[in-house]
């Protein structure tokens, strides 16, 4: 509501799925035949998922693995996978599995398919990476190529004006956040006194009596929020749904929006009994999901919609995050798994639509199970887990959310702010599967709706399916639940997630959201009218005020550009040597209780005719008007230093002076002679004429600030490192 | 003019060598005692300069080893390869080494630091003297 999209035309991509053109087209001309790399390259996650399981069997967590990197800085390449890295490593590999073999067929006939899978293989690398590190400075760097990866494939499609403005606010809005994680990295690392996590995650009482503490969480929230899509920061998502529908699935719903709930959650041991901390994720992470909810309700193609309701997820993992109590680490976890089985099946559903019929738009879909019978399975499956159904996976999450808003007792309107969320997505679970399957097909159509290649559709079965069996048997994930919660919260040991949480109070809770649900379907276009009609609200959202400040940026650089590039030397060389005297100055008067005055010693007769030829070429260069003169005077000052050179020990430097000079005054007299022939600009010369007394004040000041600056220094003892260093070198 | 002297161009023959060899010596000398690739290189500039003020830059030009952008380019890459050798003998970067080579009676220090100031000079060569004598071109297409 507050954040609506409608009327920025520019980014909206409005016109490709509600016009019914397929965003993968289907028919260009450079369609390319021959080995699909896709199939191939799964087998890379593939693998690390079979590595990484049959690791997680033979050796206990946590692994540790430590080479030095920048020992000067102490910053080391420290990985340290637990049970919170190791379920995120699962899901990367896992879900990024299923990802390969659907882009092999969804890019089948993209031209672009070899850089998606290209990027989506680094990307996979940093984000394994980004969940495995230890040290904080090098999770940031992979932080960052995660923004840059996330960006190159919002932009793959870089020929529509859509795709890169929105692959322009990605990368803004995340990359700007990403500053913000980094300041708030090094104060965090200032005030613990080290960049590694552990490290800081045990000394948490420490840390909590520091002053700075606020600071640095308030900057590592806004990087967190920024990139796992928390209000004021979340607008940026939903537009992201540009990228191909596997990239979509990928990056912004299972994995890669996850990174800021993830590096909340890995601090959440260190600070969850903070008050700041529970009040900002509490707030931050329920306004959102109440923001999402609407707006969800205000979009008619199914990826955006997917897009909202994973914005509301984030924003209720957050909510959970900051809930204190082991229950709400445990839902946490939960909710991370069963999220990724239903949403990433359902977005391959968005895309297999896409695919098979040629849109995504709500009300152009219905009755497509007689097209598409498996895809309408998936979605079934994907929508029962969505909504929270008994013996699906989403009705344990359900279960674990419930438990834990009871054990720490949250607010009322937190509880109310839930209960609207999950009414919304049953309703979109209910869109996503009823309505666009199940309906009666009236729509005539252009293109006769096809079922897709079995590539597009046994992973998202694969993921339901699995879904589906963790809801029947929650035994099977419990060791790795387990060893997640025990990482959010240490020394809280689950042995069964199932039993964790009464089963009435889930049953209730579940009702309640599915009535809503059915209340809000039923009134899905009254409600977006009415919010139609609000809408002004946007105006002062935070997504107008990012295109504001897009507009404003090129103004403010045009100003000062016109301030500062004039394009007259004379003013180039005030503004330079200005601005050096001034930095010159702030420095000299900032270390006033350190200056000690050198004693002054009488000059030797040739110290002093040096002196003397200087002072005398540089005042005879004031009052010479002819070029050619002006030079040769302004030579008499660098011989002046030659010889100051060759009598205060430095031959060599005074050698390299008399040839420099030599040649210098040879060729600009070379140059003047030429420019000579070229009639003056009076104009410029009576600019020069008004700026003479401010170019002798600034001189003056920048002439004595410099000799102060000298002074001062050979006041300080002398180190002979270098000297003694080269005397030794010396042949 | 005093006609008993030979003239300029003969002269100018003349200074050319002598400068080049002095600049040569000066990069020779630079191990142990002022002057180097830099200074060296300077003078060389003068001789190319003072041989195209009195015939013109092409032929100066033509004098050079190589045209200037390459020149320049040769001696950067020269510089830059000087500092191979020391990392297969595990030293950082750029460390250099000295030996005293003794033919009989006369004892010549050698360092592989004269590579790397050779690269220098080189460079020096090439963009100062190929930016000198562009400019005495202008000129001359000028007048």
């Amino acid at each position: 509501m507050l954040l609506s999209s409608g009327r920025i035309p520019a980014w909206k991509p409005t016109a490709n799925p509600i016009l019914g053109e397929p965003v993968s087209s289907i028919t260009r001309d450079n369609h390319r035949r021959g080995c699909n790399p896709g199939l191939l390259l799964a087998l890379v996650p593939a693998v690390l998922l079979a590595l990484l399981m049959a690791a997680l069997y033979v050796v206990p967590l946590p692994w540790r693995l430590t080479w030095p990197w920048v020992p000067s800085l102490g910053v080391e390449f420290a990985l340290y996978v637990d049970g919170l890295s190791a379920q995120f490593l699962l899901l990367i590999t896992g879900i990024g599995t299923m990802v390969f073999v659907y882009g092999a067929g969804y890019l089948a006939e993209n031209p672009r398919r070899n850089r998606v899978f290209v990027l989506l293989l680094l990307f996979m690398a940093a984000m394994i990476g980004a969940v495995g590190s230890d040290n904080l400075l090098l999770l940031f760097v992979f932080w960052e190529l995660t923004t840059v990866l996330s960006f190159l494939l919002i932009g793959v499609d870089h020929d529509q004006q859509a795709s890169r403005k929105s692959a322009q606010q990605a990368l803004l809005v995340t990359g700007s956040g990403g500053l913000f994680l980094l300041a708030g990295i090094i104060l965090l690392g200032q005030i613990g006194g080290s960049y590694s996590l552990q490290t800081l995650l045990t000394q948490a009482p420490l840390l909590q009596e520091d002053s700075r503490l606020k600071a640095a969480l308030t900057l590592i929230f806004i990087g967190a929020f920024c990139k796992s899509a928390q209000f004021p920061f979340h607008f940026w998502l939903p537009n992201a749904m540009s990228a191909p529908t596997p990239v979509s699935a990928y990056l912004h719903s299972a994995t890669m929006v996850k990174l800021g709930i993830y590096l909340l959650a890995r601090l959440d041991a260190a600070f969850s009994d903070l008050l700041f901390w529970q009040y900002a994720l509490i707030s931050t992470g329920t306004f959102t999901a109440v923001i999402a909810a609407i707006q969800t309700i205000r979009e008619r193609d199914l990826k955006r919609i997917l897009a909202w309701s994973t914005v509301a997820t984030l924003g209720t993992l957050t909510m959970l995050i900051g809930l204190p109590g082991n229950s709400a680490a445990l839902a946490v976890a939960v909710l991370f798994f069963a999220h990724a089985l239903y949403k990433a099946p359902l977005f391959f559903v968005a895309g297999n639509l896409d695919h098979g019929v040629g849109t995504r738009a709500i009300d152009k879909l219905t009755g497509m199970r007689r097209y598409m019978p498996w895809t309408a399975i998936v979605a079934l499956l994907a929508a029962l887990s969505m909504a929270g159904l008994p013996l699906t996976f989403g009705f344990i999450a359900k279960g674990a959310i419930v438990h834990a808003k009871e054990q720490v007792d949250a607010l009322q309107l937190v509880s109310y702010a839930a209960m609207f969320v999950n009414g919304v997505s049953v309703a979109v679970a209910a869109i996503a599967a009823i309505h666009i399957f199940w309906g009666r097909d009236r729509s005539p159509r252009q293109v006769q709706p096809h079922e897709v290649p079995v590539t597009m559709l046994l992973p998202p079965l694969i993921l339901v399916v699995l879904g589906l069996l963790f809801g029947l048997v929650p035994t099977l994930v419990d060791p790795a639940l387990g060893a997640a919660v025990h990482a959010m919260s240490p020394g809280f040991d689950i042995t069964t997630v199932s039993e964790s949480y009464e089963f009435l109070a889930v049953v209730k809770a579940m009702l309640g959201a599915i009535l809503l649900g059915c209340v809000i379907l039923l009134s899905w276009n009254r409600l977006d009218l009415l919010l139609r009609r609000v809408h002004r609200l946007h105006k002062i959202g935070p997504e107008a005020w990012y295109w504001r400040s897009l507009e404003f940026l090129p103004l403010l650089a045009a100003r000062q550009t016109r301030l500062l590039q004039h394009g007259r030397l004379p003013y180039y060389l005030l503004t330079m040597i200005g601005a050096a005297t001034l930095l010159i100055l702030i420095l000299l008067l900032a270390a006033r209780p350190d200056w000690n005055w050198p004693d002054l010693q009488t000059l030797n007769a040739p110290v002093f005719g040096a002196s003397l030829l200087i002072a005398a070429g540089a005042l005879v260069a004031m009052f010479v008007r002819d070029h050619l003169v002006l030079l040769l005077v302004s030579g008499l000052v660098g011989y002046g230093c030659a010889v100051l050179f060759l009598f205060t020990g430095a031959p060599d430097v005074a050698f390299t002076q008399f040839a420099v000079e030599t040649i210098f005054v040879v060729v600009v007299a070379a140059v003047l002679l030429r420019l000579r022939r070229t009639p003056l600009d009076m104009r410029a010369v009576s600019t020069e004429a008004r700026l003479r007394p401010l170019a002798l004040a600034v001189a003056i000041v920048f002439g004595a600030s410099l000799t102060a600056l000298v002074l001062l220094m050979s006041g300080l003892p002398f180190d002979s490192v270098l000297a003694d260093f080269y005397g030794e070198q010396c042949l | 003019m005093i006609s008993w002297l030979p003239p300029a161009e003969v002269f100018v023959r003349v200074l050319y060598a002598m400068l080049l060899f002095a600049s040569l010596w000066i990069l020779w000398r630079g191990q142990n005692a002022p002057g180097g690739g830099f200074i060296g290189g300077l003078m060389a500039v003068a001789a190319s300069a003072a041989y195209a003020l009195v015939f013109d830059a092409g032929s100066a030009l033509r004098r050079l080893p190589l045209e200037p952008v390459r020149l320049a380019a040769c001696g950067v890459l020269l510089a830059l390869l000087s500092g191979l050798p020391a990392l297969l003998n595990g030293l950082p970067y750029l460390t250099h080494r000295g030996v005293t080579l003794s033919f009989g009676v006369v004892e010549l220090p050698v360092s592989t630091v004269i590579l790397f100031d050779l690269g220098i000079y080189l460079c020096v060569w090439g963009v100062f003297g190929g930016y000198c004598l562009a400019l005495v071109r202008a000129i001359e297409e000028e007048s």
